[in-house]
């Protein structure tokens, strides 16, 4: 664990999830330890089905009925949101921390224009006075995520992808969030689009001085954009630093297989590394590491005992044979050439 | 939109066409003709009968008939009911198409309000008592046999309790030192109605224009007074009583109707409901902080609307033609008892001025439900 030397404006302490259904318990996040400063990017990877977004949907309260909090807090600004009533919630969500949605296609309703859905965030919490003023509001915030404000009175379907993603992100800052949570924000966009709007979210950010925490399978994507890096599993945290540590040095195979997974343009031409089999179903994990299944140097006592925390330096990872300073794999190039 | 709309209005000539030539040979299929009505008739020697057959032009070859009346059609003339003779045959309509169209747009207009209502209700929360009772119940009355029901709430509402009359348009006694006749008394009333309808949209349609959401909240009190103002006014002018009649005979009709279909615009409203609360954008919604009752009317409910609009059209025909077996068994002298009775008499220029009329209607309900559907949809654009 790390103390940063400003107060954090989000905490997750000890944050456990499971889901009811039909075949058992789903153990969908587990003992999830974070925090996140004023103004610091956190990025959240793994696979699909590693509790990445249900964590997402904990910090804002969106969960499904079948979803049971088993243990845990959520500060923000100091203040736990889990036991808070449906009408507390409420003006926490969207004024304190907003989401960029996974489907930016679908989280824009069809029958309403674009700028009238970022308006009713705005009249939803009285952030402005007036309509005008609103409308005012979204033209400037249309503006700065490289919008023309005249699109605020075009429906959803005549946007295209990257611009819908722009409204979404613009939708986002409405309501001037402490926090905003990317939940996958580019994934169904062209590499180049994708890679613009990524610097241009970033860029709005540190503009703003927010904290944010983007959540995405592509470990590359993420590694450009964030301060921080949480790599999930199983849903829990198993490794946890400062990006540019945990890219030189992975103490988890898993984030040295997450990795080795994307091919990197500036290295040698070398055979991907890939991850063979699946995550493990959460409804009945693995005895120990949940990770031995697949771990390329598992042993007897992964597949017994829960694995220590390793500790180097500011980065921690939760595991019985942490990779050594000098990785096997090639780190993907993360842009500092 | 315009190249759409022209394009529409030659087909719904082209339909309209269609419908009159088969409603023709269909009535004409039948054995017999007007005259034969009276084929048991003593009184009637067969010369009479020629007489009648010539005098109506029933002797001529089918094809010259059906010329004839095909160039009086569109020229706008109907011609002279046998069975009401003589009055014109949209004389007879003029008077019975609003009487169905009243009942049947109150009755579908409800239903669909409660079916909408409760369905959204239903899926927003599910497996409770409401949704149960709702279902289960709506499920019986949309399948119970229509006529064994509405005799079952003549018996308890007319017969057992005493509150409703049994049927009829009116009540004769009330009626019967009555210096107005009752059509004048009606077509005051649809006036009054249609006054207050446009007045609610105006008025909505003003309040939502200003931009603030408060001010919309004022809307249905605004129009509760007006109503209540119109209702003063019309007990005022002398024909209250009169039109407390009508309005009392229209009350069992229209609730068995509205209890006998609802439960299609409630199921259909759920199923299509349980399918967008999925949807991202309604998590969005309720991401972005809105009241829970926000997110289910402006996005879940807003969006489930569209299927059920589409089942709203078969509803509106039903407006117009009537519904024989209703109109059967409350006695409502409308469009649908007045055609039955004119395809039994083989009363042609009144068969095929209903059919006409009905067909027109039809086409009219459909082409409002697809331009109300742009609105509606904004994906949606005709070329």
């Amino acid at each position: 664990m790390t103390a940063s030397a400003a107060v954090p404006v989000l905490r997750v302490v000890d944050l456990s999830l499971r889901y009811l259904t039909r075949g058992g318990e789903v153990k969908a996040v587990q003992d999830v330890n974070f925090e996140l400063a004023q103004g610091e990017a956190l990025g959240l990877v793994g696979e699909s089905g590693c509790g990445k977004t249900s964590v997402a949907n904990c910090l804002m309260r969106l969960l499904p009925d079948n979803a049971q909090l088993v243990a845990g807090q959520v500060f923000l600004d100091g203040q736990d949101i889990l036991p808070l009533s449906e009408d507390q919630i409420r003006e926490y969500r969207w004024q304190r921390i907003a989401m960029v949605f996974q489907a930016a296609m679908n989280a824009l309703d069809p029958v309403y224009k674009v700028g009238q859905q970022v308006v009713e965030a705005i009249e939803a919490h009285g952030v402005e006075p007036t309509l005008s003023l609103a409308r005012e509001r979204v033209a400037g915030l249309f503006r700065m995520v490289g919008l023309d404000p005249a699109l605020m009175d075009r429906y959803p379907h005549e946007f295209s992808g990257g611009m819908r993603q722009r409204a979404v992100i613009a939708m986002a800052l409405a309501c001037d969030p402490r926090v905003i949570i990317a939940d996958e924000p580019t994934t169904a966009l062209d590499v180049i689009v994708q890679d613009r709007i990524l610097r241009e979210l970033k860029g709005i950010q540190q503009r703003l001085h927010m904290a944010i925490i983007y959540i995405s399978h592509d470990i590359a994507v993420v590694a450009e954009v964030t301060d921080r890096i949480g790599v999930m599993y199983a849903g829990r945290l198993v490794e946890y630093g400062p990006t540019a540590a945990v890219f030189r040095a992975p103490l988890h195979p898993y984030t040295a297989a997450l990795m080795g997974s994307f091919p990197s343009i500036a290295g040698e031409k070398r055979v991907l590394a890939n991850l063979s089999g699946e995550p493990p179903n959460l409804i009945d994990p693995p005895s120990g590491c949940p990770f031995h299944p697949r771990c390329l140097h598992a042993t007897d006592v992964c597949r017994q005992e829960i694995p220590p925390r390793v500790e180097r330096g500011d980065q921690w990872a939760d595991c019985w044979h942490p990779l050594e300073a000098a990785p096997a794999l090639e780190p993907a190039d993360n842009g500092g050439t | 939109m315009t190249g759409y709309l022209v394009r529409r209005a030659g087909q719904m000539v082209l339909t309209l066409f269609l419908i009159f030539t088969f409603a023709f040979f269909l009535v004409q299929a039948q054995p017999g003709d007007y005259a034969s009505f009276y084929a048991l008739d003593p009184d009637m020697p067969p010369e009479v009968k020629d007489q009648l057959r010539a005098s109506f032009g029933l002797d001529k070859p089918l094809w010259e008939q059906y010329l004839i009346h095909l160039k009086n059609t569109v020229t706008g003339n109907f011609g002279v009911s046998f069975g009401h003779f003589p009055r014109p045959v949209m004389d007879v309509l003029i008077e019975r198409v609003p009487r169905t169209a009243v009942l049947f747009l109150t009755a579908t207009v409800l239903s669909f309000y409660i079916g909408f209502f409760l369905g959204k209700a239903i899926a927003w929360r599910r497996g409770g008592v409401l949704e149960y009772t709702a279902t289960i119940s709506g499920a019986t009355l949309f399948t119970v046999f229509t006529p064994a029901f509405a005799l079952m709430m003549i018996w308890i509402f007319s017969f057992r309790l005493g509150w409703l009359p049994v049927g009829k348009f009116l009540d004769p006694l009330v009626w019967r030192h009555a210096e107005v006749t009752a059509n004048h008394v009606f077509g005051q009333m649809l006036l009054t109605a249609f006054l207050l309808t446009v007045f609610a949209f105006l008025a909505l349609w003003i309040l939502r224009k200003t931009g603030r959401v408060g001010l919309t909240r004022w809307a249905g009190p605004l129009i509760a007074v007006a109503a209540v103002v119109a209702l003063l006014l019309l007990s005022l002018s002398g024909i209250g009583g009169l039109a407390l009649d009508i309005l009392k005979h229209m009350i069992l009709p229209i609730a068995t109707l509205t209890l006998i279909s609802f439960a299609g615009t409630m199921l259909l409203t759920r199923n299509s409901m349980l399918e967008t609360v999925r949807e991202d954008y309604v998590m969005a919604a309720r991401a972005k902080g809105l009241p829970e009752k926000l997110v289910r009317d402006r996005h879940a409910a807003r969006n489930a609307l569209l299927p059920v609009v589409t089942s709203l059209v078969y509803s509106l025909i039903f407006a117009i033609d009537g519904s024989v077996i209703i109109e059967g068994v409350f006695s409502w002298p409308g469009t649908g008892l007045t055609l039955l009775q004119a395809v039994r008499t083989e009363d042609l220029p009144l068969v095929m001025g209903a059919m006409v009329f009905i067909g027109l209607f039809s086409l009219l309900a459909h082409l409002i439900v697809d331009v109300l559907y742009v609105y509606l949809d904004p994906r949606i654009r005709y070329q």
